[in-house]
């Protein structure tokens, strides 16, 4: 897999060089990880030790209570739900229009399919812009429906340029063999294109599921109080347009806010973070195999 | 445009019926896809013809009578318009000029490391922040950067003896916030389409060089940069044509009355004056007016790109 050469001699150079690069690199995880430990060490920590400026990479105080006032709030519960059911229906949606755009797209002989992928990518390079698909969504009677988050993004361009490449990186034979023994198109699809595909199914997947997890504005312009994401609730209390809660109990008002702040971060986030490790090869897949080129 | 070497003879001569009868059920799966992309991709394409009619309410999103150029000669005389555009630009060139470059030199960096392991986890790290929600990234940094208690107002406090600083809401920190939090969170991302190139690179031409005695840095200098350098010329064709089109949303996240000076871009000015104002033929002028542009953009630089290096994205 490297490509750097073995033989090379050790020189003052190449130290410098290398110390540089490690620097750099020691830089990078710290630069990655540092902000969510901060904000796992605000979340977990006492009111009073943070307005004393106590609080950097360890909770001081060390408590659950803003964890515990999050989980009270209505509103937090609703929108997390909200968000969970976005990112699941969301993703199916997706998957199912997207596969059946993508397989015939990756059938070069089928007539019409080089105009089509024109389409597409023209697609990817001018768009309608937000005020005409402002007007389209109400026009559609969507505003105020929860479909308004999930159909307008059911297809994105890039997503179904990785399935269509990654269907045609699939052997040819299987599905030759397949139309001998009887098998038409959706046969084939159904049981043996689709589990032979499950990396790019998986990958593809991930993508959608993260965008609709992290989607806020559409949520903004298209849905009312009770359908907003978490996202878009997390905004709200960020900006001042909604308030963090009460502050019954628990002293100074701006402090509990941080530590309820960086606890609605944390809950928001973390399931992105805890699947991250596992998922990642997924992930990083995706960018190789969906080259613009179609 | 070469469409006729790539079919199949047979097919090409088959008569369209029996190559409808034969294939009508992957006919049948593109149906509803392209309806779909038809109405949410292509309708709002042409409902920018809202830019030439006037709109009136509950008179159908196209409009009711034509206009012509006025909106746009309206937004050419507007001074909010060009100081949206200067921001625009200035943000993006900025954009470019730091985040472009730096995903380079970290796959060559990354590429250099010997230790897989350690390899492995930067990599692995560095490219999580890209999945990040912009909501939870501005909402860290803000906490990071809050004047009273955040992180880096004490350091300064306590190293330098500084006064807090309120750098979300000061507009001379606006532009370095946007562009670091870029930077942030797409490095590691961007990185693995350089390594993925990187990659690629045929070891006997470092073993060449490594004959001929050349050191690492005349390696990458030589080799591994001339190598990645098509790569290199299409993700720059991409960039330039996006260069009007910033993260919108964490411009709006990161707009306050303070700093709008500076974080009015185009997009924040469409989006207040169609839908906060509901001037909708105005701002549908306008948006179309920067879509265009980053048509031509990416017309422009990709002829460009394949006079001069043969490299093109289509």
């Amino acid at each position: 897999m490297t490509t750097t050469v073995s033989r090379r001699r050790p020189g003052a150079g190449n130290l410098l060089l290398d110390a540089l690069i490690y620097l750099v690199m020691i830089f990078t995880l710290l630069a990655c990880l540092v902000p969510f430990i901060y904000m796992l060490a605000l979340s977990l920590s006492d009111a009073k030790s943070i307005v004393n400026g106590r609080v950097s990479f360890w909770p001081v105080g060390f408590n659950l209570g803003s964890y515990e006032q999050i989980v009270t709030y209505p509103n937090f519960f609703r929108a997390y739900g909200n968000t969970l059911f976005y990112t699941v229906a969301g993703t199916a949606i997706s998957l199912t229009l997207t596969t059946l755009f993508a397989y015939p797209l990756s059938k070069s002989f089928l007539r019409g399919q080089k105009f089509f992928m024109k389409l597409v990518v023209f697609s990817m390079f001018f768009s309608g812009g937000l005020i005409p698909n402002y007007l389209l969504i109400s026009n559609l009677g969507l505003t105020g429906r929860v479909w308004a988050m999930l159909i307008p993004f059911a297809i994105n361009q890039f997503n179904l340029i990785i399935l269509v490449n990654f269907f045609r990186s699939l052997p040819g034979e299987i599905e030759e063999a397949a139309l001998i023994d009887g098998l038409n198109y959706i046969g084939i699809l159904t049981r043996i294109v689709l589990p032979l595909s499950t990396a790019g199914l998986a990958t593809v997947a991930l993508y959608t599921a993260v965008f609709f997890w992290n989607d806020w504005f559409n949520g903004l312009i298209y849905l009312n109080t009770s359908q907003f994401p978490v996202m878009l609730f997390l905004r709200n209390i960020v900006n001042g347009t909604s308030m963090v809660g009460d502050a019954a109990g628990f002293g100074d008002k701006s402090t509990i806010a941080i530590s309820i702040k960086s606890a609605v971060i944390i809950t928001s986030t973390l399931p992105i973070i805890i699947l991250y490790p596992f998922l990642q090869k997924y992930f990083v897949k995706g960018l190789t195999v969906g080259s613009v080129k179609g | 445009m070469t469409a006729r070497k790539t079919a199949p003879a047979i097919d090409s001569r088959q008569p369209l019926g029996r190559h409808l009868r034969r294939y009508w059920q992957l006919y049948a799966m593109l149906l509803v896809p392209v309806v779909y992309f038809i109405l949410f991709k292509y309708v709002p394409m042409f409902g920018n013809i809202l830019a030439f009619r006037r709109y009136r309410p509950a008179m159908g999103p196209y409009g009711t009578d034509w206009v012509g150029f006025r909106y746009f000669q309206k937004f050419m005389s507007d001074a909010s318009f060009w100081s949206a555009f200067r921001n625009t630009l200035t943000l993006s060139l900025l954009n470019l000029a730091v985040n472009f470059p730096i995903p380079i030199v970290f796959a060559i960096m990354l590429n250099e490391l010997k230790a897989i392991r350690f390899k492995k986890l930067v990599q692995t790290v560095s490219y999580m922040p890209r999945f990040i929600s912009t909501v939870v990234v501005i909402a860290i940094i803000s906490e990071l950067l809050s004047p009273s208690s955040g992180l880096l107002n004490r350091f300064l406090q306590d190293v330098f003896n500084l006064p807090p600083i309120y750098f979300m809401n000061e507009p001379q920190y606006f532009r370095l916030l946007y562009v670091l939090t870029d930077t942030w969170q797409y490095t590691g991302w961007t990185a693995i389409i350089y390594l993925a190139a990187i990659t690629g690179i045929s070891n006997d031409l470092f073993e060449a060089a490594t004959i001929d005695g050349a050191t690492r840095l005349q390696q990458i200098r030589y080799v591994t940069i001339p190598s990645i350098l098509p790569t290199i010329m299409v993700m720059f064709i991409l960039n330039v044509g996006r260069l009007l089109s910033l993260g919108f949303e964490k411009v709006l996240l990161m707009y306050t009355p303070s700093n709008s000076g500076v974080s009015d871009i185009i997009d924040t000015l469409v989006y207040r004056t169609g839908l906060a104002n509901q001037n909708y033929s105005y701002a549908t002028a306008i948006g179309l007016f920067s879509g265009v542009i980053g048509v031509v953009l990416v017309a422009g630089s990709n002829f460009f790109s394949r006079k001069t290096t043969g490299e093109s994205i289509y």
